[in-house]
Order: C-alpha cells, then sequence, then structure tokens
C-alpha cells in the first residue's frame, strides 16, 4: 500500500501538497473489494442455476398436478376395484389422437341404476336431465404447438401405465409424467422397455415374465416399431 | 464500508431472496393449483379443441355433427342385413351375415371383456364385477344382467342380440357408440362361442380330445 493513502487515513488534513489535493484516494474498505467480488459472483452464479433449474424443472411445472374435478369420479374404484377397462370409457383412444373423457350417457349406463340417490353422483344426473356436460377439468395438456396421437402409441403397444402411471389407484388423476420434449425422446430413442402385447396395453399391473427390454426388442423387430425423433414428427 | 452501500447490498439480498420464495412456493403448490408456467408462449393458441366450449354455437360444443339426413361418401348403411340385423320388416336375421373367422372371435372377445363383461360377466352367466357390487350394495334399482348362455338368449336370432347391442333392451343401455357394426357382429359372434361353450357335452370334443379326457 502507498504511504500516502495512510497519511490520508490517519486524518492529516488533505490539501497539503498539490498532488494530495487531486488525487484520488481508494479508502481502506476496497482492499477486500477483489475476494468480495469473488464470493459474490460465485454465489450469483449459483443462485441463477439454481433458479433456473428450479422454474424449468418439471418437478413444479407438471409433476403432480392433481386439479379437483366437478363429480368426485374414482378410478381407483371403478377401474382397480371394479376391474372396468379404460376402453369402456376412453373409447377413442385406440383410433384417434384423443382419448376421450366419456360423455354423461356412459356414466349413466350404470348410473342409471347404481347408487340412484348418491350426492356424489348428483351433477351426473342433472347433466343427463339437462343435456349440459359436465365440465371435466384437464390433467394433462401439452403445449399446443405439440402434435401428439394416442392410437399411434396404444397401437404400438406401449402401455397407458408408462405414461400416465398408476391409474387405477388413483382417486384422483394425477400427472405423474413430466411431457417434456426431453421425456418424449427418452422413449422414442429406446422405446424397448416400454413395448408389451397389445391385448395388455391397458393392463396396469402386467409385466412381462422376462427382461422387458428383451421382449420389447423382439415386438419391436416383428412389427417394425421405429419411433421417429425428427423435428417434424411432433412439431407439424 | 460507507451506510449506502451496505444498505444497497442487504436491499439486492432481500430481492434475491424473493424468486427463491416464489420457487418454493411453486414447489410446494396444493396438488389442486395449476403448476408453474415460465414461458407461456403459445402453449395455449386460440384455436378449439375436441371436447371444448365453443361460444360461436348455439349448443356451445365444438365438435359439430353431420347435418340431420347426410350421408358421408362411402358410409351409407344401405345392408339392412348388415347394419341393423334386420331380415325385412322387423324380422331379425338368423345367423350373423359375415363369415366368422379366428381373428373376428378375438376381436369379439376383446371387445365383449371391454363393454359387457363388467355387467354380464367374461363367462356371459351374469356374475359380471358391477353385477357383484350392486347386488352387495343392495341396489333395490339393479336390473341383473341376462345370463348370456341361457335357453332364451341361445333361442335369440343373431340380429337380435345384433340389435340389443346396437340399441339397448329394456333396461340394458345401448353400446351403439361404442361398437361399430363390425365390432357388433364380432361380439355376437363371440356370445355364440360362449354358448356353445358353455352349454357342450363331451360329444361336442374333438375325437382326440375326448381320448385325452378319458371319454
Ligand atoms: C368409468 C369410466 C372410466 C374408466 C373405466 C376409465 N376412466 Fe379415465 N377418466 C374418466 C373420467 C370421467 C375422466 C375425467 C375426470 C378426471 O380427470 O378424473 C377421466 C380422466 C382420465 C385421465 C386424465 C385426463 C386429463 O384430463 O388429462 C387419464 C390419464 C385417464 N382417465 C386414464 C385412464 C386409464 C389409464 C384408464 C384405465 C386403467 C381409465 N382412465 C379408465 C373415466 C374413466
Ligand atoms: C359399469 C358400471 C359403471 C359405470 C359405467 C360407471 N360407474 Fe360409477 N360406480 C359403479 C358402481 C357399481 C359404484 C358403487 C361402488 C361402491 O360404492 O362400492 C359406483 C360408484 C360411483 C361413485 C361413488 C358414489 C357414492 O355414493 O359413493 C361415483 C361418484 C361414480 N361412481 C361416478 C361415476 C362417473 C362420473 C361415471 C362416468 C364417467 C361412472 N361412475 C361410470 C359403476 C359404474
Ligand atoms: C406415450 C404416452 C401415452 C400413452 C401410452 C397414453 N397416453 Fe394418454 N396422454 C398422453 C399425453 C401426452 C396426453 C396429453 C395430450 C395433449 O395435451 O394433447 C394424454 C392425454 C390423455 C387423456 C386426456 C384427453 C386427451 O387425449 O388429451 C386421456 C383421457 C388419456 N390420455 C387416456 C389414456 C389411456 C386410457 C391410455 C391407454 C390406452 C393412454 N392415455 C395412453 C400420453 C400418453
Ligand atoms: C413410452 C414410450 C413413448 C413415449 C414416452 C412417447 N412416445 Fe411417441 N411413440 C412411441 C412409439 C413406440 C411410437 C410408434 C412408432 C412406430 O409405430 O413406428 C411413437 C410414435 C409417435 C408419433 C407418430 C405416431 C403417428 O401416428 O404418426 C408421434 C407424433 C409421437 N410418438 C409423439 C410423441 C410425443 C409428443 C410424446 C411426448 C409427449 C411421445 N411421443 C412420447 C413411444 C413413445
Ligand atoms: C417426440 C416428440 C418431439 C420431437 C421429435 C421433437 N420435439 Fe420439440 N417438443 C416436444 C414437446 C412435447 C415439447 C414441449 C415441451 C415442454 O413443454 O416442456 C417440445 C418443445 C420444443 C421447443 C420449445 C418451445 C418453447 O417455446 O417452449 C422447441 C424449440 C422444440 N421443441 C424444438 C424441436 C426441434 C428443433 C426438434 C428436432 C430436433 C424437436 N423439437 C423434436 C416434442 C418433440
Ligand atoms: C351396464 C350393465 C350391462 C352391460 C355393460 C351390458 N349389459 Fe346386456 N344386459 C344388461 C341387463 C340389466 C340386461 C337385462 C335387461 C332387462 O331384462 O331389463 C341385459 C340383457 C342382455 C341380453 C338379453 C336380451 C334379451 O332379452 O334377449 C343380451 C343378449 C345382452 N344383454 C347382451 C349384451 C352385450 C353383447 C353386451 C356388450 C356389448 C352387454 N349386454 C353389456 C346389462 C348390461
Amino acid at each position: 500500500m502507498a504511504p500516502d493513502n495512510n497519511a490520508h487515513d490517519q486524518g492529516q488534513s488533505p490539501g497539503t501538497g498539490p498532488d494530495h489535493h487531486d488525487r484520488f484516494v481508494f479508502p481502506k474498505w476496497t482492499n477486500r473489494l477483489r475476494e468480495a467480488v469473488a464470493v459474490a459472483a460465485l454465489g450469483g452464479v449459483v443462485y441463477l442455476v439454481v433458479l433456473v433449474a428450479g422454474v424449468f424443472s418439471p418437478q413444479n411445472s407438471a409433476i403432480g398436478y392433481a386439479p379437483e374435478q366437478p363429480v368426485p369420479y374414482s378410478h381407483s374404484l371403478h377401474v382397480g376395484e371394479l376391474g372396468m377397462d379404460c376402453r369402456y370409457c376412453h373409447v377413442t383412444v385406440e383410433t384417434s389422437a384423443r382419448a376421450n373423457v366419456p360423455p354423461t350417457a356412459t356414466c349413466m349406463n350404470c348410473h342409471k341404476t347404481v347408487r340412484t340417490t348418491s350426492d356424489k353422483l348428483a351433477a351426473v344426473r342433472k347433466s343427463a336431465e339437462t343435456g349440459e356436460p359436465i365440465h371435466w377439468t384437464r390433467v394433462h395438456d401439452l403445449p399446443d404447438f405439440v402434435y401428439f396421437n394416442h392410437a399411434g402409441h396404444v397401437q404400438s403397444g406401449v402401455g397407458c401405465v408408462s405414461c400416465h402411471g398408476r391409474v387405477d389407484r388413483m382417486e384422483v388423476v394425477e400427472q405423474v409424467a413430466p411431457l417434456t420434449m426431453g421425456w418424449c425422446l427418452e422413449c422414442h430413442r429406446n422405446p424397448d422397455p416400454n413395448l408389451r402385447p397389445r391385448e395388455f396395453v391397458t393392463a396396469m399391473d402386467w409385466v412381462p415374465e422376462g427382461d422387458p427390454a428383451e421382449l420389447g426388442a423382439r415386438l419391436r423387430a416383428e412389427r417394425k416399431i421405429s419411433p421417429s425423433v425428427d423435428c417434424a414428427t411432433c412439431h407439424r | 464500508m460507507p451506510r449506502p452501500i451496505i444498505y444497497v447490498l442487504l436491499v439486492l439480498v432481500a430481492v434475491s431472496l424473493v424468486p427463491m420464495g416464489l420457487l418454493y412456493r411453486a414447489n410446494h403448490l396444493p396438488k389442486n393449483q395449476p403448476r408453474l408456467q415460465v414461458v407461456p408462449d403459445m402453449d395455449q393458441q386460440f384455436y378449439y379443441k375436441a371436447q371444448t366450449e365453443n361460444p360461436f354455437f348455439a349448443d356451445g360444443v365444438t365438435m359439430r355433427k353431420p347435418p340431420a339426413g347426410t350421408v358421408a361418401r362411402g358410409m351409407l348403411a344401405a345392408d339392412d342385413a348388415y347394419f341393423r340385423g334386420i331380415a325385412r320388416d322387423t324380422i331379425f336375421v338368423a345367423e350373423i351375415p359375415a363369415t366368422v373367422t379366428r381373428p373376428m372371435l378375438d376381436r369379439g372377445r376383446e371387445r365383449f371383456n371391454i363393454y359387457c363383461a363388467p355387467c354380464h360377466g367374461q363367462s356371459g352367466n351374469g356374475n359380471g364385477m358391477v353385477h357383484a357390487r350392486a347386488q352387495a350394495l343392495g341396489e333395490g334399482t339393479w336390473t341383473p344382467p341376462t345370463d348370456l348362455t341361457s335357453q332364451t338368449v341361445v333361442d335369440r336370432p343373431a340380429g337380435h342380440i345384433y340389435n340389443t347391442i346396437a340399441n339397448g333392451i329394456r333396461t340394458m343401455p345401448s353400446y351403439g357408440a361404442q361398437l361399430s357394426p363390425e365390432d357388433r357382429w364380432a361380439v355376437t359372434a363371440y356370445v355364440r362361442a360362449l354358448q356353445l361353450s358353455r352349454n357342450a357335452t363331451p360329444a361336442d370334443l374333438p375325437v382326440e380330445t375326448r381320448a385325452a379326457l378319458g371319454q
């Protein structure tokens, strides 16, 4: 350190000489400025990484969403206990891009004569009477610039459980997959562990006897399944 | 360090905690709240999707039906026997107006197990899971589903079963919306197969199988 500085700090009146008069002198606390800036920069980088990772994490943006529905319909009761097949209600899942949410008429197949006075079903009965559909809240929702097709996946033998989880245990449907591009591509690059014979696509608890990847590789070869990773497959 | 700088730094640190707090909140949202959406650009575009509401139409429905009385090309269901199960006037066709093949029966079994088994049971004897549950609950309004292997249904013409699927019967709902004409015949064929298997005698078995069973 220049002795001038010390002199300055010791309270020697400035302006004793022409040099002192117009020279700017850094105060003493600036001596540690370099280290301080380094620490702050490091902290800032860590801060930004945590923030960006957190903000873009599917854990925050997708997984775990389970909105309340206007009717306390339970998959765990109808599928898990009563053993109904997904396609009883989601009829179009094998033939079209969208899996339909069932119309009131489907519920009334049974609820015309089962639990006819239940309060939980009041909204269903009202909808059947008036013809006004039940306003179910969407759970899974890809951005509108992405093209997705259920039929293509279900016909190729990708089970519902691979993307929607154990729906048969859900009282309220909950999103379990992140539905990010990385997630789609991970399977498109290597679909083998998720392929199964066509007749088991809706079976929630089905597991292959041997190694899933081995069976998948065989099925893939047999049926010439080759999921594309070209951008235009999903962005069209 | 001069006071103002210290204050500025303190304020900066405090402000930097705000996004972190928001992030923490987003991470701990109740499950029924929509998730965090950082860059919502073009995620929700202004066009109408299947099964959504549409204020443009009087009935508010986006998915339009074809106008009444119109038929799409190639969709004219003129063949009464195939599309309605009717031979002439109101007489049902006795036999399935299509060739019954193995793939057709397999398809029929799959569809039967999806749409009929909840009530009629996988073997068709009327003992499905929903029936069992309704009985257990003591539902007074519940009508037991018919045993499809009973003589009444064995005696029904194929067209009658087809019509039951397409339009329902008495308390049984219609499955016409879920099953195409092709599938309805496949299910009818499978119901016939169930009836055969339920009412079979050893004499119906091939000779080798009979020998294996020691008959
Ligand atoms: C008895 C009819 C019925 C059956 C059977 C059924 N579902 Fe559903 N499903 C519904 C209804 C009604 C909704 C809309 C309300 C809700 O989200 O809970 C729904 C919603 C869903 C959703 C969420 C849709 C969205 O908005 O993102 C998924 C995923 C789903 N079902 C998967 C399945 C699977 C997989 C099976 C078979 C294991 C199945 N469902 C069987 C009636 C049914
Ligand atoms: C194949 C027959 C069947 C269909 C179709 C069906 N359910 Fe059910 N549902 C049942 C049976 C049986 C019960 C009673 C189970 C019990 O309480 O043990 C039940 C119970 C319920 C309950 C609980 C009622 C209460 O008081 O506890 C609700 C809510 C319900 N269903 C909603 C729906 C909705 C919504 C649909 C249409 C998407 C639907 N169900 C379609 C058979 C059916
Ligand atoms: C490859 C992954 C995948 C498989 C397999 C899959 N789904 Fe989906 N499902 C999705 C995605 C992604 C969405 C959201 C689609 C959107 O927002 O356009 C979705 C949405 C849905 C919906 C809401 C309506 C819709 O179509 O947007 C229902 C109901 C549904 N799936 C049921 C099923 C059933 C039942 C099966 C099995 C027969 C199944 N899904 C198999 C990925 C899958
Ligand atoms: C679990 C595995 C898996 C996941 C996850 C998956 N896919 Fe696929 N996808 C497949 C398979 C298998 C095929 C069939 C390829 C074939 O038939 O050759 C396919 C085919 C497709 C096709 C072409 C289908 C057609 O009919 O043209 C599209 C589009 C597609 N996937 C979009 C998506 C999108 C978007 C996502 C993410 C939301 C996704 N996929 C997630 C396995 C998967
Ligand atoms: C298997 C399906 C699939 C394929 C193939 C695919 N994408 Fe995507 N892409 C998606 C999905 C799903 C999203 C939405 C992701 C999300 O919301 O997190 C997406 C999002 C994007 C986005 C982000 C848009 C935004 O503003 O958030 C860009 C950019 C993109 N894709 C570019 C590409 C390019 C370039 C390719 C080719 C190399 C490609 N994608 C191939 C499924 C796919
Ligand atoms: C929601 C429960 C339910 C389902 C699902 C159901 N049925 Fe029925 N079915 C009934 C009931 C109840 C009856 C008896 C109707 C009556 O006597 O009032 C019946 C009667 C019948 C009969 C006898 C009609 C007659 O008297 O000739 C046939 C045949 C039949 N069902 C076929 C089917 C087929 C095929 C399917 C699948 C596509 C099916 N059912 C699905 C409840 C059901």
